[in-house]
């Protein structure tokens, strides 16, 4: 996966009543977006969570599970609760409005809704959630790359590990450093080394859909591979490396530029280790390709085995 | 004597909105059953499932362009919710049915 992909947004309605959504479905069909509805609570809350919708537009009163209670449930889940949500009410209390917004709502509409009012304050809760999703994806993407910065690197790190912890199953790292790349950019200049630092990336994302390439700093990338064991793990780097060494460089022909790879995987670390013991590995083995002579790839070896 | 029927009808402030066309003639279908529903819930004495039923047709009716089908409907919503005489709402849904009859797409 890599940070670029810019789908419609997609709005969710959770209403009990079939006249509502049939009403948004011919009101909100020239507008951009998706819409996706539920008339009950409980199958709303499953929806937001499967499609992690950027606006929610929530009935407060519906049988069983009001929208109070609805909306709670949503700002007390972690992934969830950055989502706007619009009530939509024909309970026109201002009471009931105060609660709404501060319970987390973000908006509030009267039903019967005016049809324009209702498109603008749907296009301006999307709006929002747009530069919320662009701050948060901007503070974890490097500029120069396009990749995954470091502060995602170690959030995604840690959560991979805790999963593959908690299912049994087996997460590699491994870290990639370009060789000689000082020497690069004294010698060629740092657009040059730029570039190469952007060709890299490019070749790294080119990898398995499931691996989460990120630039760790300088001239070192490290690559999250969930579900991967350190001998697939191998595989993958020694497939990087030989790209790498075969990528031409048309502003500097018959150059061949190559990187060193260290790989581990956390299951071979023993039951104490960490997340920080899993970098400290793979360095451990990046650090030992560059002894052994560069561009190759070096595995950390197990030193326990736990199931 | 009456000249014409067609005076006393309701008709959608969308009629003329091809958009709207589909929907609307939907609403006026199945109105008759939605003041059935009404009347049997009622009948039941269910006023709870009555509120809801009253509930929703104040909240659409509006959007489908009849504002005073969903003010018919909200003084049965807010005749239970204010815990009114079994007569007066009684006598709101018969209101509300006897619009809802005038009413045409």
């Amino acid at each position: 996966m890599s940070p670029s992909d810019v789908p419609l947004p997609k709005v969710l309605a959770i209403d009990d009543s079939e006249l509502i959504h049939r009403l948004l479905r011919v009101r909100l069909q020239y507008e951009q977006l998706e819409l996706h509805g539920s008339t009950k609570a409980e199958d709303g809350l499953r929806l937001a969570r499967e499609l992690r919708p950027d606006v929610i537009l929530l009935d407060i009163e519906m049988e069983g599970m009001d929208g109070f209670h609805v909306l709670q449930v949503l700002k007390s889940d972690i992934d969830l609760q950055d989502i706007p949500v619009i009530f939509i009410s024909a309970t026109a209390s201002m009471e009931d409005r105060v609660r709404a917004l501060d319970l987390g709502a973000i908006d509030f509409v009267g039903k019967p809704f005016e049809v324009v009012e209702l498109k603008a304050r749907v296009r301006s809760a999307l709006r929002v959630q747009h530069l919320v999703k662009m701050l948060a994806q901007r503070a974890q993407v490097d500029g120069l790359t396009g990749l995954w910065n470091r502060t995602y690197f170690d959030r995604r790190l840690l959560q991979e590990v805790s999963e593959a912890t908690r299912h049994n199953r087996s997460v590699s790292l491994v870290m990639c450093d370009v060789d000689g790349f000082k020497r690069l950019n004294d010698e060629r200049g740092h657009p040059f080394g730029d570039m190469v630092l952007e060709r890299v990336a490019k070749i790294l994302q080119g990898g398995r859909g499931s691996d989460v390439a990120c630039r760790y700093g300088g001239e070192e990338f490290g690559i999250i591979l969930p579900n991967t064991a350190a001998i697939e793990a191998i595989e993958v780097a020694e497939r990087y490396r030989r790209a790498m060494e075969q990528e031409i460089w048309a502003m500097a022909p018959g150059m061949v530029i190559t990187s060193s790879f260290g790989v581990a995987e956390f299951r071979n670390l023993g039951a104490d280790a960490g997340v920080n013991d899993l970098v400290q590995a793979a360095d451990g083995a990046l650090y030992r390709a560059k002894l052994n002579g560069r561009n190759r790839v070096e595995a950390a070896m197990a030193t326990h085995r736990t199931a | 004597m009456r000249l014409s029927p067609d005076l006393n009808t309701v008709r959608s402030e969308f009629a003329g909105d091809p958009d709207m066309s589909e929907i609307v003639a939907l609403f006026v279908r199945e109105l008759p059953q939605r003041i059935a529903a009404m009347h049997s819930a009622l009948t039941a004495g269910n006023l709870e499932h009555l509120r809801l039923l009253a509930h929703q047709l104040k909240g659409a009716a509006g959007g489908y362009g009849f504002p005073k089908l969903g003010e018919a409907a909200a003084l049965v919503d807010q005749g239970i919710k204010d815990g009114c005489d079994a007569n007066v709402i009684r006598s709101r849904v018969g209101m509300l049915a006897a619009f809802a009859a005038r009413i045409r797409p």
